[in-house]
């Protein structure tokens, strides 16, 4: 590896790298050194096939969807961790307020899941990508994909009674008569 | 408002208040590579064991007997021999034609402050009375399907002779000298072939590395080449295979990286050599018998090296790695040609039992600790897990974790 391309690594980790640290850190559920971890593992990868690769962010971005899908040990190791505590809710309560405290209920139920769940949640509603790119990247069916949308969301209002009131998602309207069978943690 | 929109809402506002990356992250990730400390990687998908590249399975019987090294009696066998209270085992664990051979506790012992051995104490099976008795000559023992004889190679690596070792009296019955050191023992599939790995130094040896509280492997990899022997004969050649300026220390951005233990082994035909090439493009690496590096052969596209159960003996499926998703813990089983998934119990395949049905490693139903594994017998296609050991006890690495040799028998 020459000088260049050295530089050309550099570069792109100097200028990427807080970036793919917000995704890294989603898909492992908010829990910080779990995401460095990742970032650092798929940067590590990718170093190895600098000189061959065209689109380093998106090579860089595959390993980090894949890896933690793959990483299946990483459901278990998950680390605590600690989400601001909500406020009491109650009458009176600004709506401001209100939604600011159904956000972390939602950031500490996603971080329930598991990694998969989340990876497809991150995937679809972070990065706003079609099911056919998510299928893509992750090396697995479109109806897969809608499948563990669905299940994600509905475990998500399990793990969340909280979530109830909230009207479905368009993946939750629509029938999917091809749902794969997807772990439900319990 | 949408659960959706929440999700969407949340993700965002979490991500948002995320601290930019540190500082220095680009050198972090290139004194990783130039320390060559990438284990998680190469351990990525498999326990950080070595691979134990025996011979596993059913063989396809060979008309010519003249070279084999199994008993003439060998007659299929389908029962299964459990011992779901032993851990490790202390009385013959098998299913069907395949059976526990042997195992080993690994343990690092150290030699000098800054360099240790990964050692290894086998227990090999008493075939007269079933049970599995402690030894401590051997550093690597290797079984031939058939369990009437296992090559062996004493405790300081590299070797400079391989032993034929007589499974049913204990005895060596023939050493073959190698004139390049030899770390690592595979019998081919019919038991005609030995291919053994040669390494400059110790591919067992473990270092401190500069701001690490633990042992970790020597960079780079002392591998050299491999023997293909005849097992009758005694006869082969040595192949050369060399790392590559991928694998030079000083090269931040090389691609080559091998684990310090990266052993050969024979494709299920025989007519190929491999071995995995974790950092490489497609992960592994493929050679004819006499050395020269050719392109995956089509029906071998799908191997992983740290899957240790390989090829089913018909050759039409290949044992995957961890699934996860049907089950809590499950592996894919691929087709060898088309690369079609099924997903199949047990957290890690470790050997095939037949053409449908394979030993692995799996936890209980409901296990928190993904460490505490028993042997289990699992078929494609069943929800059936029959369990063959009792559980290990302890996380990866720690002392007194056995590990499987299996064989045909």
């Amino acid at each position: 590896m020459n000088a260049e391309r050295l530089d050309s690594f550099r570069e792109f980790v100097d200028t990427r790298s807080s970036a793919l640290l917000k995704t890294a850190v989603l898909l492992c559920g908010g829990d910080q050194h779990a995401g460095e971890d990742l970032l650092q593992t798929a940067l590590v990868k990718a170093a190895g096939r600098w000189q061959r690769i065209d689109e380093p962010e998106a090579y860089v971005r595959r390993i980090l969807y894949r890896q933690q899908v793959s990483r299946w040990r990483l459901k278990w190791r998950r680390r605590e961790v600690s989400v601001a505590e909500p406020p009491e809710a109650g009458t009176g309560v600004a709506d401001a307020a209100a939604a600011a405290e159904l956000r972390l209920v939602m950031r500490e139920a996603l971080s329930r899941l598991t990694a998969r769940q989340r990876t497809v949640l991150v995937l679809r509603y972070f990065e706003d990508l079609p099911e056919a790119d998510v299928a893509r990247l992750l090396g697995c069916t479109v109806g897969t994909v809608r499948s563990t949308t669905h299940r994600s969301l509905a475990r998500l209002r399990s793990l969340a009674p909280e979530l109830a009131a909230l009207g479905p998602a368009d993946a939750e309207r629509r029938s999917a008569p091809d749902y794969a069978p997807v772990e439900v943690r319990p | 408002m949408n659960v959706d929109e929440l999700v969407r809402d949340a993700l965002r506002e979490q991500a948002a208040e995320q601290a930019p990356a540190g500082a220095g992250l680009a050198d972090r990730v290139l004194a990783v590579r130039r320390r060559r400390r990438t284990r998680r990687i190469a351990a990525l998908a498999a326990a950080t064991v070595a691979v134990v590249a025996v011979a596993v399975a059913v063989p396809v019987l060979d008309s010519d007997r003249g070279n084999d090294v199994r008993p003439a009696d060998v007659v299929p066998k389908t029962e299964v021999t459990a011992h779901p209270d032993q851990s490790p085992p202390r009385d013959l664990i098998a299913a069907g034609n395949t059976a526990l051979a042997a195992y080993y506790i690994p343990k690092t012992v150290k030699k000098t402050s800054d360099t240790a051995v990964y050692q290894r104490t086998y227990w090999l099976l008493n075939q007269k009375t079933g049970t599995y008795e402690k030894t401590t000559k051997w550093s690597w023992v290797a079984v031939a399907p058939g369990m009437k004889t296992a090559a062996v190679l004493e405790q300081d690596l590299p070797a400079s002779r391989i032993g034929l070792l007589d499974l049913t009296t204990g005895k060596v019955e023939r050493w073959i000298p190698v004139d390049h050191g030899v770390g690592g023992l595979a019998f081919s599939r019919d038991g005609s072939k030995l291919v053994a790995t040669t390494y400059g130094e110790n591919p067992d040896l473990r270092v401190k590395m500069e701001g690490s509280d633990g042992w970790d492997q020597k960079q780079p990899s002392s591998r050299t080449g491999f023997h293909v022997l005849d097992v009758a004969s005694g006869k082969g050649s040595w192949s050369e295979v060399a790392l590559g300026s991928e694998n030079d220390p000083d090269e931040p951005m090389g691609g080559g990286f091998l684990n310090s233990r990266q052993d050969f082994a024979l494709t299920g035909d025989g007519t190929h050599v491999w071995a995995g090439h974790p950092m490489g493009d497609i992960g592994k690496q493929f050679f004819d018998l006499s050395g020269a590096e050719v392109s995956v052969p089509a029906k071998d596209k799908y191997l992983e090296w740290y899957v240790e159960a390989g090829k089913s003996p018909d050759g039409r499926l290949v044992a995957g790695q961890f699934a996860g998703e049907k089950w809590k813990t499950s592996s894919w089983v691929v087709d060898a040609v088309t690369g079609k998934r099924t997903e199949v119990h047990g957290q890690q395949l470790l050997a095939w039992v037949g053409n449908s049905s394979l030993v692995a490693w799996d936890i209980a139903k409901g296990g928190k600790n993904e460490f505490h594994q028993r042997l289990v017998l699992v078929t494609i296609g069943s929800d059936k897990i029959v369990p063959l050991s009792d559980f290990r006890k302890g996380s990866d690495g720690d002392a007194g974790r056995w590990e499987p040799v299996f064989a045909e028998r």
